[in-house]
């Protein structure tokens, strides 16, 4: 899902809500956050009581229930915490970078580069575990998205249109070679089928911790180029007189964004539409001022991510839905409401 | 492990199927036409694309989509097929690997045909199972070629192994087979009347495309075979429900498997758990599992379902498991 | 930056100039897609000498020979050709509709619709190719309406039109993750093949009734590329030249999507090529809008080439879909860099 459209001046800068309600609206998020989280931990498909939940984080031995919440339930909730940031926060800087309300981390190719690379370590290297191939998705994303950066760039700086196209193009030639490679090798078509899907279940913590030190990283990284960002939202030229490098800014960001979207991805797979979704809502929620958004995204994400999860797990039980193919079908319908709701009008 | 997603076998289809071969065996080949040398040298078979007249000894015979592997299997030489994957290709004998590597590879499993190739290889039969779309897409030209001979992909295994061999003139080699596998089974409900009649088995797997985290309770494949001509006690789907091993179960769920008596688990040729089901026996929950740590987990064999000469295989390693079964207490 | 995108670039060109580079571009286009398409003829791995071949068009051969060249190479080669044009023309008409570089009938959920459709088919139903090309149609058809509808309210607006597509494609994108995911694997390939776009095994049949609907749906192009030019200046301006905006813009877009619809139906979804040919196109002829004709000619070489690399030059036959895709990004990603120098 990666379209570019126009940047639009949408309803964001008439109904900019007052600094009293943003706040209001933060502490809400962090209730419904910490709910989540809370709820991720009590709700599997199967039935675990409370209390050996209980026992389970604070009382631990060696039951077989207590072994469920501390091996699988808990590691999958942080997971989805960590994961929900990173793709939130990404999605807030590409959409800051390209003044673009529309795009996602998957115009920089992350996506393409992270399957990419998996599809060759899945079909050409014969990895089938996700510790061994989730450094290629992560590597693959990192290449990529530096290659559009590059092919994006001119000697002036980086043009955001000219980059978004760029990605596109590479991550439609990746996706060609991708699916080349996959319909040529039933294996490792069939071993990427559910990767595609997106999903945080069966993640181990061993995989999650070198990946945090690089997201926490690019968490401080965006929240310093929040400021600028915001300058440069009128331009460029506007921005340079308030003492902005927009060159420089864009290239913290693309790194920022990129670690935060290719540790998404190499956890948990493509996972779509948060990053798209979750800053568009915040920007209509507070406004268009960077840093609230990033905030904002910061909560809201993972409670999006959290709350598919859980769905997931429970509507077909005893079966799940990876939570990839949850977003799309509680996002989408918000988007829907919120684009009709507004007089959302940008061409 | 190859094709572990094989469609169910639906028993009409069987019996149609069945049914359609009996009589043209008796059709075609007992009834010499009245006409020519040529006449005399061609009979009439009936497969999924209706009936067909083919060569009564097909000399150069290309076999397609799932074909390849029981074609050869029950001694056939095709001069072109579709390439097997790494994982069907590698519990195959050395002679049929060597039968495998002679033939002319027409395109990727399930990819494209070659079909300019496959005009080249000047074929005088030609054996197709792919999904049905996708054999609608090509009839046509295949047919231009050769006579063609077509199965849908639900066709069940015993009947397709007999079409095969029908269509390749390959019938003595078969009814081998068969013997071997009828007295393998008579052997098996001999020596353990007892453990088919009382105890409440469970097949799970776990495939490379699962999800990490999650394994399923298996339902077709192998374990059919187990269920349908042993008599084996373990779960199915509803009948018209998607089969059971669809469902990505979390390994939350392997705490569930204490209400049954064994376990069967996937293994490879050598007796280690198969690699993609390794994480859930290296699990806690698994390791904790009451059924496990009391010694009635079986790891079991499956090369293949689709023809005699990987379930023989399969039957030897399920006689090995059973043996190893503790007494009930 | 004004509503048109930066990607706007030497607007200030002669018109008469215009048109001159415009036609010389298309008669170019149209020598190199007949060399393509000679090549294609005459190479197979069936080996035929090119007297064979010209025998054979000219009806002198008979049996496997006549078969191969004129069943299987010509049909292929002109299905190439005609599939080609009509996506290309399909996504100018969505780029100069929604006034967006990257849009094409994709955008109103048509692909992922018909592709779900299909899945349906293939995978829910175990259905016949006609029910498949059914179920796409159905699929793609119905996904296009309710994003219509959906976007619409109080008039039709392009930025809410793309949002609205997005969310729906993206519901779509989910079903189909999940449909293969939950498929048998030789299915679920089948699929995944079919979704790729194929001209393997393209017939008479497909050719020319897709032919006889790609023809008219051009013709219809062509009449509205008129008003569609002045739709792009904006809608009160289209309305003070006479322009009748919306009737307009919804013949466009069913225009737009039958095309790709036709296309979908004969050979499956041969991606990207409605995405770029018109990019490619504008760039070649170098006119400042979106241009059907330089756009048509662009998208019937690239899809032929592309049929062509993928029979006989990749290391095993693969859906035409693939190549395209990496052949067409490739490209317009060169056309871009080159730009983007350029414009120091």
């Amino acid at each position: 899902m990666t379209i570019l459209a126009q940047r639009h001046d949408g309803p964001d800068a008439t109904t900019a809500p007052g600094p009293r309600r943003r706040l209001l609206g933060l502490v809400t998020a962090l209730l419904v956050l910490s709910a989540l989280l809370v709820l991720s931990v009590m709700i599997g498909s199967t039935e675990i009581s409370p209390s050996v939940v209980w026992d389970a984080l604070f009382h631990p031995s060696a039951d077989i229930d207590q072994f469920a919440i501390r091996d699988y339930r808990l590691p999958r909730t942080l997971v989805g915490l960590a994961v929900g940031v990173a793709l939130g926060l990404s999605g807030a800087l590409i959409q800051a970078i390209t003044r673009n309300p529309l795009a996602d981390p998957g115009v920089l190719g992350v996506h393409a580069g992270a399957s990419f690379a998996v599809t060759v370590a899945v079909g050409v290297l014969g990895i089938t575990d996700i510790q061994g191939y989730m450094w290629f998705a992560f590597a693959g994303a990192l290449v990529v998205t530096l290659m559009v950066l590059a092919l994006g760039s001119t000697r002036q700086g980086q043009s955001p249109v000219v980059m978004v196209l760029a990605g596109v193009c590479v991550g439609a030639v990746l996706g060609g070679a991708r699916e080349a490679i996959q319909l040529t090798d039933p294996e490792a078509f069939d071993a990427m089928r559910s990767w595609n899907a997106g999903s945080i279940v069966g993640r181990p913590l061993d995989l999650l911790w070198p990946i945090l030190p690089l997201l926490a990283v690019a968490l401080v990284l965006a929240l310093v180029v929040s400021g600028p960002l915001n300058a440069m939202a009128l331009g460029d030229d506007l921005a340079t007189a308030q003492g902005v490098h927009p060159a420089r800014t864009r290239i913290l960001a693309v790194v920022a964004l990129t670690l935060l979207a290719g540790g998404a991805t190499a956890i948990a797979g493509p996972v779509a539409f948060v990053g798209l979704m979750v800053p568009h809502v915040a920007r209509w929620l507070v406004g268009p001022h960077q840093r609230w958004i990033f905030v904002y995204s910061i909560l809201l994400a993972p409670s999006l991510l959290l709350a598919s999860d859980i769905i997931g797990r429970i509507v077909m039980r005893p079966g799940e839905i990876p939570v990839g193919i949850v977003t799309a079908f509680i996002g989408a319908p918000v988007l829907i409401v919120l684009v009709r709701r507004n007089k959302a009008s940008g061409l | 492990m190859s094709n572990p997603r094989r469609r169910r076998g639906t028993a009409l289809t069987a019996a149609l199927l069945g049914a359609a071969l009996v009589l043209t065996a008796c059709g075609g080949d007992t009834e010499p036409t009245t006409d020519t040398a040529a006449a005399a040298k061609t009979r009439t078979v009936t497969a999924g694309n209706g009936a067909v007249e083919i060569p009564a000894a097909p000399q150069r015979v290309v076999a397609l989509g799932n074909t390849t592997q029981p074609f050869i299997d029950i001694g056939g030489k095709p001069v072109g097929v579709t390439e097997l994957s790494a994982s069907e290709l590698d519990p195959i004998p050395a002679e049929q690997k060597a039968t495998y590597e002679a033939a002319t590879k027409l395109g990727a499993d399930t990819a494209e045909v070659d079909l300019e190739k496959l005009a080249g290889l000047k074929p005088d039969l030609i054996l197709v199972q792919v999904p049905d779309d996708e054999f609608e897409g090509i009839k046509k030209q295949l047919e231009a070629v050769a006579p063609t001979l077509f199965w849908g992909l639900d066709t069940e295994w015993k009947a397709f192994a007999d079409a095969l061999a029908q269509a390749g003139n390959l019938t003595d080699a078969l009814s081998q087979q068969k013997t071997q596998f009828q007295d393998k089974i008579a052997k098996i409900k001999q020596t353990y009347p007892a453990i088919i009649a009382d105890t409440k088995f469970v097949a799970v797997d776990r495939w490379d495309n699962s999800d990490p985290g999650t394994f399923v309770i298996s339902d077709f494949g192998c374990i059919e075979i187990a269920q349908g001509d042993i008599g084996l006690n373990a779960p199915k789907a509803a009948a018209g429900a998607d089969p059971l091993g669809w469902t990505n179960l979390p390994f939350e769920q392997i705490a569930g498997l204490s209400k049954y008596d064994a376990i069967l688990y996937p293994v490879d040729a050598a007796g280690q758990p198969k690699k993609a089901f390794a994480p859930v026996v290296e699990s806690n929950t698994w390791k904790t599992l009451s059924t496990v740590t009391s010694g009635h987990a079986l790891g079991v064999f499956c090369p293949g379902n689709n023809s005699y000469g990987p379930v023989l295989q399969y039957l030897d390693s399920l006689d090995r498991a059973l043996a190893a079964l503790p007494a009930k207490k | 930056m004004t509503a048109r995108s930066v990607l706007v670039l030497r607007r200030r060109r002669v018109a008469v100039r215009l048109e001159w580079r415009s036609l010389l571009v298309c008669t170019v286009l149209a020598i190199a897609v007949m060399s393509v398409a000679v090549l294609a003829l005459m190479t197979g791995s069936y080996q035929l000498g090119p007297d064979q071949v010209v025998s054979a068009l000219a009806g002198g051969e008979t049996g496997l020979v006549h078969t191969i060249v004129v069943e299987w190479r010509l049909p292929r080669v002109t299905a190439a050709v005609v599939f080609g044009a009509a996506l290309g023309v399909s996504g100018a008409v969505f780029q100069s509709l929604l006034r967006n570089p990257l849009a094409d009938p994709g955008i109103i959920g048509f692909s992922q619709g018909s592709f779900t459709g299909a899945l349906i088919v293939i995978l829910v139903v175990n259905g016949t190719y006609l029910q498949l090309v059914g179920g796409a149609l159905v699929g793609g058809m119905a996904t296009a309406v309710v994003v219509y509808l959906l976007a619409y309210r109080r008039g039709m607006q392009g930025f809410r039109l793309i949002v609205v597509g997005i969310g729906v494609s993206a519901m779509l994108e989910s079903i189909n993750t999940w449909l293969i995911l939950k498929a048998d694997l030789e299915e679920a390939m089948a699929a995944a093949v079919w979704g790729a776009g194929s001209l393997n095994g393209v017939s008479w049949g497909q050719v020319v009734v897709g032919g006889a609907c790609i023809a008219v749906l051009l013709l219809l192009a062509a009449s509205l590329s008129r008003p569609m030019r002045q739709l792009e200046l904006g809608d009160a301006a289209a309305a003070s030249h006479g322009v009748r905006v919306s009737p307009t813009r919804l013949g466009l877009i069913v225009v737009g999507v039958a095309l790709t619809a036709t296309v979908t139906a004969a050979s499956g979804p041969i991606a990207f090529i409605s995405l770029v040919a018109p990019q490619i196109a504008r760039r070649l002829a170098r006119t400042a809008g979106i241009t059907l004709a330089p756009a048509a000619f662009v998208g019937a070489l690239l899809c032929l080439t592309a049929d062509y690399l993928a029979q006989h030059v990749a290391p095993t036959p693969l859906p035409v879909g693939l190549i395209t895709v990496i052949l067409g990004g490739g490209y317009l990603g060169w056309l871009l860099f080159g730009e983007a120098r350029r414009r120091l």
